[in-house]
């Protein structure tokens, strides 16, 4: 449990906490003193991505699947685009947009609101489902319409 | 004040070799003799300093030939360069202006061509080579012929006009590492025409074989 | 927490990091989060993560060879500590010098403004004795990177170590265990003591000579004329076909992340899991040849970037490249990392296995290659290159080769001029046993086409060039001192023609822009910083000028780029560039750059402190780009 919690924060959390980053020898043994050029482990593919529900399905190997969650490689983000955190309250497959009540933006002067969002077509919205507490990145795209670029589950269980 | 540049690529760097530094021995009697080169500067342009000399048992020093040169890089292997040469040993010293080339000749000869003037207008040349045939990493044997010419005669040096001297070699080094490898060999001074007339003349050799054993160094 | 301290984390540089800590808190600069603390993992590499860093450089005490030496370590480590970022975030690193000599970090791969670029004379003035510099900038990419100084040969002395960029998006491929493999050459050695020796006798570090003994055993199995027209063909050239590597395990030790093979640096895995494995050459002169034997690599990433992945038994890897390797053991056994340099002159060794204090076999090195006609530029007498491979080309090799004869040969800065360079993209290289499937440049394909679609609207041809015997490198005959600015205009879509008419490879490095290697995957070209020409080859690439400011562009094998292959590349915002790009007369290009120095000066000194990117959106990895 400690060692899930630690992961977690190495993915989200700015600061790494020390007992964080020991993985430890594969057979656990904390007492015994480990060799001394161990290799150190960065941690596993899902303890690091901030929407790992689509990147633990099944059978993605090696092969390659329409909508990776890995694709999203947001070109035009600046370290300053707004960001906001919400509840989702419904999710369109097909038009690839979300419903979401979010709390206020103040980058842009945007209060609590519920609205619909376009999102951009790299990102994967098969694991979304309504209730889910999400952060998220907009950018306004053509005609000035606000688009979420990125998705983060809001701190919760994964 | 000169910009900080990104990187330095006209180091000033400083050599010096003694490709020959070793006793040689007839059976009779042993000398000592030096042949060495040392040089200062950047890819292009470098002050080159050439020394040889033989100490022979009876204390006197002969073949002395010291030599200061500018050196230019010309071409892909070769160097011209030009200078003074002073032959200073136990004789009666002589000074001539040097020009020349030095460099790798095809087939990985190495090579030193230098003509001379001396004041009186008297020329000579002389040509140094060598090869270095690897027969392991580290033991390699070198052939090597330093050939010297006069236009006119100098019997107080005896020299000859003509071809006057040979001094070659065979020597047998190993590497222990780059800089530092002593060697055995067999090298032959000898004297022609009317240097070897002159040699009769006042008792000495005109053609000696001796072993060597020295040292190749370098830093 | 793992108590045992690690030999070279001993006493005073630790001590003096946790005096700078406080320092940096007491001299008031904010920081948006708390400071990063050191972190010691139960292996042998720190690890900083976040956004906040303090890097210390300062001299460092190792012991690799059973020798006590003075490495340059950062944060009293040598390699320097792994650093762990985001996509997306701004990272802001306080660097502090505490040699008594100038010394600077180069993030390499890394696309920054020019002034957080890192290196003294272009992007800055270096960082003096007792100095902090503060790099600040926004992270667009993700994948695999290192950083080094780029200060004199301070790279050789220790001064390198990995980056690590998470994905905003999570990753495509997943793994269960992940390792970063820093692969580096140490030596006893001065480097300065180096390039002298280098400069007076250039095979000073070449034991693998011909002999009288090879010319015995060539003479046995080929013939007697065959082997002396051989022998005859080189002497005649004054080169020699054993020329791999200027310098060699005669003084190098290979590292894995430091450590030597008698240690035997061992990354676990559990049965069944997938383990990334991130390689970097972070050495100063050694390419690399990477194989885990009887395990095969899958390739995901090349210079940070992904490629469909192409399963192999081996690679080759130039300094300063990064390959992303995910590897599944499927028995319950120690694998050997086996790491030859292409000389085979030594070799690194790590261990992959289950358990700690395993050790796999080590197997027998592969044969030294031997350098051949193709190699000189004579063309493909042996070994022809395939005519499809090469799309989008106006200009015909020959032609160029022949122009190009006349200008360069004999001079004293080249050896050789290849008269006919051959591409070889699609083979590995040479020293390669039959039977090994050995990753080679066409293989790289990128997961995502081009973010630029337009065509290359002019072509620069660079020679690679170089005089062995006086140790001089350079580009088109020149050394760097000796050599004009390779200039550029903001927003220009150029292709590099790069023919090497040397005898040895040359990693050639591109700073702030990417490399769109044309390897025949049309859009699909793969994106990377650093391009290893082989010998006598000519390949291109094209490049988008989408970053203004002074770029360096060199080989990466450090004496080489000491010795004067190196290059400005500058990315010029001017108005009337347009009318005087190549201008030959000196008078109206030095206008031009007078009035463009005063808004790149502006411009520089905005980027840094406003986070801004003046060349527009930040430029991706290799996804969308924006002018």
């Amino acid at each position: 449990m400690l060692r899930f919690v630690c992961t977690l924060a190495i993915g989200l959390a700015p600061v790494a906490f020390p007992a964080c980053m020991n993985p430890g020898p594969v057979t656990a043994d904390p007492g015994a003193t480990a060799p001394v050029s161990l290799g150190v482990d960065l941690g596993s593919s899902a303890s690091r991505s901030p929407l790992s529900l689509g990147a633990m399905a099944p059978g993605e190997g090696h092969e390659r699947t329409t909508a990776t969650p890995g694709v999203v490689q947001v070109a035009h983000e600046g370290h300053n685009d707004p960001h906001g955190t919400g509840t989702v309250n419904s999710v369109d497959l097909a038009q690839h947009k979300l419903n979401i009540s979010h709390d206020p933006i103040s980058e842009i002067g945007w209060p609590a609101m519920t609205m619909e969002f376009p999102v951009a077509p790299s990102v994967d919205l098969r694991s979304v489902k309504p209730g889910m507490r999400l952060n998220f990145t907009i950018e306004q795209g053509q005609g000035s319409m606000y688009e979420i670029r990125a998705l983060a589950p809001a701190g919760g269980a994964r | 004040m000169e910009p900080i540049q990104p990187v330095m690529d006209r180091p000033i760097l400083a050599h010096v070799i003694f490709n020959q530094l070793e006793g040689r021995w007839n059976g009779t009697n042993t000398e000592f003799r030096w042949d060495g080169q040392g040089w200062v500067g950047t890819d292009y342009d470098k002050l080159w300093i050439k020394s040889e000399g033989t100490l022979q048992s009876n204390g006197t020093l002969d073949d002395g030939q010291q030599q200061s040169l500018y050196d230019r890089a010309i071409t892909t292997y070769f160097d011209l360069q030009g200078g003074l040469r002073s032959d200073l040993d136990s004789r009666p010293t002589r000074n001539w202006a040097a020009f020349g080339i030095q460099g790798l000749a095809p087939y990985f000869f190495d090579l030193e061509l230098t003509g001379y003037v001396s004041g009186q207008g008297h020329l000579a040349a002389k040509l140094e080579a060598s090869y270095d045939l690897l027969i392991t990493q580290r033991l390699i044997l070198q052939p090597e012929i330093e050939l010297n010419l006069y236009s006119k005669a100098d019997p107080a040096r005896l020299v000859g006009a003509g071809f006057s001297d040979i001094d070659t070699g065979l020597r047998l080094r190993y590497e222990f590492s780059r800089k530092f490898a002593p060697y055995l060999g067999v090298v032959y001074e000898g004297r022609f025409g009317q240097s070897a007339s002159y040699a009769r003349r006042l008792g000495e050799s005109t053609g000696d074989f001796r072993f060597a054993f020295g040292m190749r160094i370098w830093f | 927490m793992n108590p045992r301290r690690h030999p070279r984390q001993t006493g005073g540089p630790a001590i003096a990091r946790r005096r700078f800590v406080q320092g940096i808190a007491a001299g008031g600069i904010a920081l948006a989060s708390s400071p990063v603390r050191r972190v010691l993992a139960a292996g042998s590499e720190p690890v900083l993560s976040g956004t906040q860093f303090a890097l210390e450089i300062g001299p460092t005490p190792v012991n690799i060879t059973g020798r006590q030496r003075i490495a340059t370590g950062v944060n009293g480590s040598v390699p320097a500590p792994i650093l762990r970022w985001r996509e997306g975030d701004t990272v802001t690193l306080a660097v502090s010098n505490r040699l008594s000599v100038p010394s600077s970090i180069h993030w390499h791969g890394i696309r920054a403004p020019s002034p957080m670029d890192g290196v003294p004379g272009l992007s800055f003035n270096g960082i003096a004795p007792g100095e902090t510099f503060i790099y600040r900038f926004p992270v667009h990419q993700s994948g695999t990177y290192w950083y080094h100084s780029h200060s004199a040969y301070q790279e050789q002395t220790g001064l390198y170590g990995p980056i690590v960029i998470e994905p905003r998006g999570g990753y495509a491929r997943p793994f269960e265990r992940d390792y970063a493999v820093l692969l580096s050459d140490w030596t006893n050695e001065n480097p300065d003591t180096i390039v002298s020796n280098l400069k007076f006798q250039s095979d000073y570090y070449n034991y693998g000579q011909r002999t009288i003994g090879t010319f015995v055993d060539d003479a046995e199995q080929k013939g007697l004329d065959p082997t002396v027209a051989n022998r005859l063909e080189w002497g005649k050239m004054r080169m020699s076909p054993t020329d791999i590597l200027d310098v060699s395990g005669a003084t190098y030790t290979y590292l894995i992340n430091g450590q030597p093979p008698s240690a035997n640096w061992t990354a676990l895995f559990r049965l069944g899991e997938r383990v990334r494995l991130r390689f970097i050459n972070g050495s100063s002169m050694s390419i690399f040849d990477v194989r885990i034997p009887d395990l095969r690599m899958t390739i995901v990433q090349a210079d940070g970037n992904d490629v469909e992945p192409v399963t192999v038994d081996e690679f080759r890897i130039s300094v300063a490249e990064t390959y992303d390797v995910i590897v599944q053991p499927k028995a319950d056994r120690a694998y050997t990392i086996f790491v030859q340099p292409e000389d085979r002159s030594g070799y690194a060794r790590g261990t992959l296995a289950p358990r700690p204090s395993m050790a796999g076999p080590i197997p027998p090195m592969d044969p030294r290659p031997l350098r051949t006609m193709a190699d000189m530029g004579m063309g493909g007498m042996d070994h022809g290159s395939m005519p499809g491979m090469q799309m989008d080309h106006g200009s015909m090799p020959g032609m160029e080769a022949g122009a190009s004869v006349q200008k360069l040969a004999g001079s004293v800065g080249v050896d050789n001029v290849a008269e006919m360079p051959t591409e070889r993209l699609n083979r590995a290289g040479e020293g390669f046993p039959a039977g090994r499937r050995v990753l080679s440049y066409a293989d790289l394909r990128a997961t995502r086409p081009g973010g630029d679609p337009r065509p290359a609207s002019r072509e620069i041809t660079l020679h690679l060039t170089g005089n062995m015997e006086r140790f001089m490198w350079g580009f088109d005959g020149k050394k760097f001192s000796e050599a004009e600015p390779i200039m550029l205009k903001l927003g220009e879509r150029v292709r590099f023609v790069l023919i090497n008419d040397t005898m040895m490879e040359h990693p050639i490095h591109l700073h702030g822009l990417w490399s769109e290697l044309e390897n025949g995957h049309g859009e699909y070209r793969p994106y990377k910083h650093t391009i290893n020409v082989k010998p006598g080859e000519r390949l291109s690439y094209l490049v988008t000028a989408d970053e203004p400011g002074r770029w360096a562009y060199h080989c990466h094998l450090l004496y080489h780029m000491e010795m004067g292959m190196f290059r400005e590349v500058r990315v010029w915002r001017c108005a009337s560039y347009e009318r005087v790009p190549h201008h030959p007369a000196r008078r109206a290009r030095r206008d031009c750059e007078r009035r463009c120095r005063t808004d790149f000066r502006r411009e520089g000194r905005a980027s840094p402190w406003h986070g801004a990117n003046t060349a527009g959106d930040g430029p991706a990895n290799s996804g969308p780009r924006h002018l």
